[in-house]
């Protein structure tokens, strides 16, 4: 289910009118001459700024996310959510309705996208949310915006099961471990961070070598770790990821810009490199590689993956990432010292 | 045949019974013969009521107005103003029909609405019967069609239909609840008993309970002189839920006739098992809603809104855990709630069927399977999905809740009839499957009376809050999940 978009039917709607408008539209398709089943596994609401884009195009009010590739690969009810806070409880100000369709003529399936943008106090959010999520499915919330600048509220936390966010976004680190904190600590929904996906390729050769040299070994090691630019949330997971298990590391370090170049051309851009004792690792878009004294090198492929799959992916795990939750813990209390 | 629609200027028949009839038309399915008759007290000429009746077709019908069409039918729209007090009252109705029937070549077949408040039914069916309108002439038809509430309680509920015997046989009485005639609620029908494989299951040892939600996002708006002496109970459990309850529970029956499939309905209200005295505080949550938000915007309280009084202990909210005692239901509960000012409209039916045995997929406590659940939404966005747990593609077994989803919209395109279309369809061909029988409205009546007399004794005790917006008090929520299961949201 990972087509492109055959068709997208769309229409400006209000508020009051969007189960109608999206029946009619609905009404509209079931015309046509081929069959479209509507495919909803879940309730995905979209967290963004708000944007300029007005009433003409649906691409354009979708824009800048990858809605349309992550519907395709996991066909849910995408309301798309444009929040300012606002002064006082209003009703939403524009909203749209549109019917994306995948899949060949054989075998149509569409998708319901919803746009609103609203204005309003966090507690009469929920109001709105409410009104349109689809209650037998479970529903994620995806926040696209950098949680360091605004994370979300208590109000949106309360519909979903799952919040999905990029901590790649996070402008600055220790704010964003600071946003956290209450997520993590109340537990309150499952946390899925698609830069912590980067990280498996490492965390699986790590264990490995673990594996081969005894893990008690590490205890006592002095572990560094250095990241390129923009990638210091990738290694505070990684932090995090050691110290939930008893691992000490040193804070994360930026690479200094001689190794970062250099380690670039060895390893086809490294984003992080890591020191445990006379252990090397290193991460790159690729792959993760790890040399040890007395043992052959060790490298794990890392599958490329885009936004939409990752998001995707996610999407379709209903249990929670326990390892991820230990490791933002572990992120939390040490700014938190 | 001739409709004459007391209430004829009213709001019921300009939302629903002219752009019913009209869409009827529309479809080419009302007699070639025909003549619409509103009766009301207001006077108003033919004109004026075939342009109230245009308004109203023009906001609330499901098509728009084609001229040519539109024509035809308000050619056979009438006005006659009447009251129905006094000796002669609907002499003036009496010779206006009779004049219309003739110019109009109809043969004297009658259908009379009731569309009026219930305390003018029984003088309203007096009038008709000193008036000679019924019964008919040898060989005409006449029958009536009576709107809920029909009483708000037992003693006034039989006064009705004792009025209404003494004039119409039982046979001619059409009692609507416009639940029944949603295309989704005949389906339930369809699906049960034209399906292989959902009736075997149906019983107490496969369903694990049964969710029966109807939801309102409005308040009580410019109804509060009614539901200030109506409350959530009346107004919708009595009637609507559990005919929706009875359509989900009843069994089989053993043809399609009306009275065998009404039989089988009154079955199943009288095996509900009676909630009485300190039981009702257990198993019965009612509630009134506070301010709150609807969609983004401040919503007031019950209490606030115009025409309510300010220590008012009607419930906007109930939510019961019931029991049906018979051999198909034994230990399944059923959990019906209703509401106003809750997050959305939306009506809807969920199945629950029992989880599989904690030993394979399913054996991890801390990550349990979601139960599989056939869920029939009756409106909006009608249709019925069911939940089938389906492993993700991949290396490892992964889980995930997928719907094999029908949804008319997308399946048949077009746009479903409205209810009250299918009801006056059926009232003109004499089929009442899908109408009250008095024993059953009475049988309703019978097992909501000891939730209402200890409502009556407890006055505002016992009467939960809740913000407009949310889907209903903590009391609602406690009630559902002291059985370990949850409400799900429509």
């Amino acid at each position: 289910m990972d087509g492109a978009v055959a068709d997208r039917s769309w229409r400006a709607s209000t508020p009051e009118a969007i189960d109608a408008d999206l029946a009619a539209l609905w009404r509209d398709v079931g015309r046509g001459e081929t069959s479209v089943a509507r495919a909803v596994m879940s309730n995905l609401i979209v967290f963004r700024s708000p944007t300029s884009a007005a009433g003409g195009d649906m691409a354009a009010l979708v824009g800048g996310v990858p809605v349309e590739e992550v519907a395709a690969r996991h066909p849910s009810r995408v309301i798309v959510l444009e929040h300012c806070h606002g002064e006082a409880p209003r009703a939403p100000s524009a909203s749209a309705v549109g019917i994306l369709t995948f899949g060949p003529p054989t075998a149509r399936y569409g998708v319901e996208l919803i746009v609103v943008r609203s204005a309003c106090p966090e507690p009469s959010l929920l109001s709105i949310l409410r009104r349109f999520v689809r209650g037998d499915i479970p529903t994620s919330i995806w926040w696209t915006e950098d949680m360091s600048d605004a994370a979300p509220s208590d109000a949106l936390l309360t519909v979903g099961r799952q919040l999905v966010y990029d901590s790649r976004r996070w402008r600055d680190a220790r704010r964003g471990a600071a946003a956290m904190a209450p997520l993590v600590r109340h537990h309150r929904v499952d946390l899925a961070d698609l830069n912590w996906r980067r990280l498996a390729p490492l965390r699986r050769a790590l264990t490995h070598a673990r594996g081969q040299l005894k893990s008690d070994a590490w205890r006592g090691v002095d572990v560094r770790v250095s990241h390129a630019a923009d990638e210091a949330a990738l290694a505070w997971l990684f932090f995090g990821w050691l110290r939930s298990d008893g691992v000490g590391c040193a804070d994360p370090a930026p690479m200094a810009e001689a190794a970062a170049t250099a380690a670039r051309d060895r390893e086809g851009g490294a984003l992080l490199a890591i020191e445990i004792g006379d252990m090397h690792a290193t991460l790159s878009l690729r792959s993760a590689d790890v040399v040890c004294p007395d043992a052959p090198p060790l490298g794990v492929a890392a599958a490329a993956e885009s936004e939409a799959d990752a998001v995707a992916a996610e999407l379709r795990s209903l249990a929670p990432d326990r390892t991820l939750a230990a490791a933002l813990e572990a992120i939390v209390e040490r700014f938190e010292r | 045949m001739t409709i004459v629609i007391f209430g004829g200027g009213g709001d019921l028949a300009r939302r629903k019974l002219l752009p019913a009839l009209y869409n009827l038309h529309v479809d080419g399915v009302l007699p070639p013969r025909i003549a619409i008759v509103g009766v009301g007290r207001k006077p108003m000429s033919d004109d004026d009521y075939r342009a109230f009746a245009k308004a109203g077709v023009e906001k609330f019908s499901r098509r728009p107005i084609e001229a040519h069409a539109w024509e035809a039918f308000a050619a056979a729209l009438f006005f006659v103003a009447a009251e129905v007090d006094g000796e002669q009252a609907l002499a003036p109705l009496g010779a206006r029909l009779d004049i219309v029937e003739h110019e109009r070549g109809l043969n004297g077949d009658r259908i009379y609405y009731l569309a009026i408040p219930p305390t003018l039914f029984a003088p309203t069916v007096q009038q008709l019967a000193r008036s000679r309108f019924v019964p008919p002439p040898e060989g005409r038809i006449a029958r009536v069609i009576v709107e809920k509430p029909i009483g708000r309680d037992l003693q006034s509920a039989r006064v009705i239909n004792d009025a209404i015997a003494e004039v119409f046989q039982e046979p001619q009485v059409y009692r609507i609840d416009h639940y029944l005639g949603k295309e989704t609620v005949q389906n339930i029908l369809v699906m049960r008993f034209a399906n292989s494989i959902f009736e075997p299951l149906f019983n107490q040892k496969y369903v694990d309970h049964v969710q029966i939600t109807v939801a309102e996002e409005e308040g009580v708006g410019t109804r509060a002189g009614y539901y200030e002496q109506a409350g959530a109970l009346r107004d919708m459990v009595q009637n609507h839920i559990l005919q929706l309850l009875a359509m989900v529970a009843m069994e089989p029956p053993h043809s399609l006739d009306a009275d065998v499939i009404r039989d089988e309905r009154l079955e199943v209200l009288k095996s509900l098992r009676p909630i009485e005295g300190e039981a009702v505080d257990a198993n019965v949550v009612r509630a009134q809603y506070g301010p709150g938000f609807i969609l983004g915007k401040a919503a007031p309280g019950y209490t606030e809104e115009s025409g309510v009084a300010p220590a008012s202990t009607t419930e906007t909210y109930v939510a019961l855990r019931v029991c049906i005692d018979n051999w198909r239901w034994a230990g399944v509960p059923f959990f019906l709630r209703t509401g106003k000012r809750l997050p959305k409209r939306a009506s809807e039916i969920s199945v629950h069927l029992k989880e599989v045995p904690p030993i394979l997929f399913n054996a991890d406590r801390s990550a349990r399977l979601d139960p599989t659940i056939l869920s029939i939404r009756i409106q909006p966005d009608e249709g019925f999905s069911l939940g089938i747990n389906s492993k993700v593609p991949g290396p490892h077994v992964q889980i995930y809740p997928v719907k094999m989803d029908f949804h008319y919209g997308s399946t048949f395109g077009g746009s479903s009839p409205e209810a009250y279309e299918r009801l006056l369809l059926d009232v003109i061909a004499g089929d009442a499957t899908l109408f009250m029988r008095r024993d059953a409205v009475e049988a309703a009546w019978q097992w909501v009376m000891p939730i209402l007399d200890r409502w009556a004794e407890r006055g505002r005790d016992g009467l939960a809050a809740y913000p407009a917006g949310e889907w209903g008090p903590s009391e609602g929520e406690a009630l559902i999940e002291s059985t370990g299961r949850r409400w799900m949201a429509p």
